[in-house]
């Protein structure tokens, strides 16, 4: 999704403070309806606070919260229209697993009979086995938990589902089923889901949209496509995960200049700018070279050690004291060898300037 | 290791076992033995066996009040304790107050109070507000000792609740009420049962206590005392054993009980 839809939820200068301690620090957001935006930051960078007030749990110090353009400040949230998914799940243990998902129904004096149609079909799916609603909530797998929950906030039918790292503890092979599960239920419900996370891969995979976190402060929102490719500040594109970062100092027109590598490289004229700055390559930007002729920017080193990753190996190369990162796909040749000296370089378009910060 | 290494280590943990367990109830079932008896003086061992002195005691009035007191006392201690406990734990283990720390702390206090000092102590009290000492009063005293004992219990319950499923409800649009009823009280059920169970068994085998505090009204315990410093007879230790197997059968129905209320739980709708 490009183009915002109508936004759904609002905040204004949204601030929680505890004490002298702004978790949350004057965060302006507009989330469109039917997107899956998802808040990624650190432990401790305000998400976890700021998503407990989008649903009711905190009040804001100050801003305010607006759904369809309704302030909601004070709403208590059993009385607001949306629902979350816990971190610990928070599932009932004295609950069956079709008592957990008819909770909501349930409270609404929904008819027994009409409860238990819409769980068995919210099971069905989210590919629970239909023998396991009236079975004890405690005795189901940690997938299992998973879904229960999910069907249980649905269950509830609401305008904007949040989710409180719900996968955090998830081993990895059933968390990567499960994210690719949890954005085809959203496109199957066409809802708003707001997702929070510490995992940027975890965002990439899912979202229409990322905000990233960092000490209470929204510092950059955009498309996974954008915060991949053009990070803001080197926070941003280093919690994407590994990027060779070169602090750097301007040096006229097109070029920057490192101290510690004793090296000018280029970038592109428009993007130098005076303050501090940091140049960002990924390590799939970075090639082996056979003759500096084959890059616009090119550095010696020698081969360190090499990392099998799958489809991809990264290559560790030490440039004196610095460390690059090189990626390439396993299927590309190359010959080289540990403790070899070899030459990598990269041209200017496949690097990004950033904000020292 | 060998097997017969292993078989040696099972037989110790064996006689180990039965030996403690011995230690623990011998003295207990001597109490039953000694009620068997067809002579009317307290010897051991047994000359010869008789069940007269069970057939006076069970048919007798006097016992049967001291009972229906006791029950008394123990049943309303139960349910005082219960709410006081079950607040008490909330405000023990789940909520963030100013101040828990030290009420942590004072709360636990008057479990170890020399009871009798305790007695003592509410027996003054009890005589200067102007109370007419009664089975009231010691509910009273029971209470001070027993509410604190059902706060502990029922807080180890509440320390592993977590605070989220509360959250979820409520989220899930419940009301406080609705939160309460159906989440908070039933999750916390099995803390409750066994701090009832042992509100309800501290009371009934309570005598320093009861021995400052009930005034004209006598409790079995405080009664099985006054016979055995002046006027011993069988009737004594039939009465013992009757006071102790009502104890353990309290007991074991509360264990049974709470097995049936799990199960229930965990079959179908």
């Amino acid at each position: 999704m490009t183009a915002m839809s109508k936004p759904i939820l609002q905040l204004k200068n949204v601030r929680k403070a505890f004490g002298t301690l702004a978790a949350v620090d004057d965060v302006n957001l507009s989330i469109g309806e039917g997107e899956f935006f998802t808040i990624v930051g650190p432990s401790g960078s305000g998400k976890t606070t700021l998503i407990r007030m989008l649903a009711g749990m905190e009040k804001p110090t100050s801003g305010d919260i607006l759904l369809h353009d309704k302030r909601i400040n004070d709403t208590p949230a059993n009385e607001r229209p949306t629902c979350m998914v816990f971190q610990s799940l928070a599932l009932f243990p004295h609950r069956t697993v079709g008592q957990n998902i008819e909770f909501a129904l349930k409270i609404r004096n929904v008819d027994p009979a009409v409860r238990e149609k819409r769980a068995r079909e919210l099971m069905q799916q989210l590919h629970l086995p239909a023998d396991y609603y009236s079975k004890n909530v405690t005795l189901c797998s940690g997938g299992e938990r998973q879904r229960v929950a999910l069907a249980r906030a649905l269950a509830f039918d609401p305008q904007i589902l949040f989710f409180d790292e719900p996968l955090s503890a998830i081993d990895y092979k059933l968390r990567k089923t499960l994210e690719k599960e949890l954005k085809d239920i959203h496109r199957e419900t066409g809802k708003t889901f707001v997702y929070i996370t510490h995992s940027l891969e975890e965002a990439m995979v899912m979202s229409d949209r990322i905000g990233v976190m960092r000490r209470g402060k929204l510092i950059q929102v955009g498309s996974p496509n954008e915060i991949y490719s053009t990070p803001r500040s080197r926070f941003v594109s280093e919690f994407m995960g590994d990027v060779n970062v070169i602090p750097v100092e301007a040096n006229g027109a097109g070029s920057v200049r490192s101290q510690s590598l004793g090296a000018s490289f280029k970038v592109p004229a428009n993007s130098v700018e005076a303050k501090a700055q940091c140049l960002v390559v990924r390590p799939e930007f970075l090639r082996f070279l056979d003759t500096p002729a084959e890059a616009q920017n090119s550095l010696k080193g020698i081969l360190y050690n090499e990392y099998a990753l799958g489809s991809r190996i990264q290559y560790q190369v030490r440039v004196g004291e610095k460390v690059f990162l090189v990626e390439k796909l396993r299927q590309q040749p190359f010959k080289g060898k540990l403790d070899d000296e070899v030459l990598i370089g990269w041209d200017p378009e496949n690097a990004i300037l950033v904000a020292d910060e | 290791m060998s097997d017969s290494n292993y078989s040696v280590r099972h037989i110790l943990i064996g006689v180990w076992t039965a030996a403690v367990l011995m230690f623990v109830f011998l003295p207990s079932a001597t109490i039953l033995i000694a009620s068997m008896t067809a002579s009317r003086y307290f010897t051991f061992p047994i000359t010869a066996f008789g069940f007269d002195w069970w057939s006076k005691t069970i048919n007798s009035l006097e016992v049967r009040s001291l009972a229906y007191t006791s029950l008394s006392i123990a049943a309303v201690v139960t349910v005082i304790a219960v709410v006081l406990g079950f607040f008490g734990a909330l405000a023990f283990a789940r909520y963030d107050w100013r101040g828990r720390k030290l009420y942590q702390k004072f709360i636990l206090l008057p479990i170890f109070f020399p009871q009798s000092v305790l007695g003592l102590a509410l027996l003054l009290w009890f005589n200067a507000l102007g109370f007419t000492l009664s089975w009231k009063t010691a509910v009273l005293a029971h209470l001070v000792w027993i509410a604190p004992v059902v706060t502990l219990v029922m807080a180890i319950q509440v320390y592993s609740f977590d605070p989220s499923l509360e959250e979820a409800a409520t989220d899930l649009g419940a009301s406080r009420w609705q939160t309460f009823r159906e989440v908070t009280l039933p999750v916390l059920m099995p803390g409750i049962f066994s701090g009832s169970l042992f509100a309800f068994l501290l009371s009934w085998g309570n005598f320093p206590l009861s021995l400052f505090t009930t005034g004209a009204d006598n409790t079995l315990p405080k009664y099985l005392y006054a016979k055995m410093v002046a006027g011993y007879t069988p009737g004594v230790p039939v009465l013992g054993t009757i006071s102790t197997a009502a104890a353990a059968i309290v007991l074991f129905g509360g264990y049974v009980a709470m097995l049936l209320l799990t199960r229930n739980r965990k079959a179908a709708l």
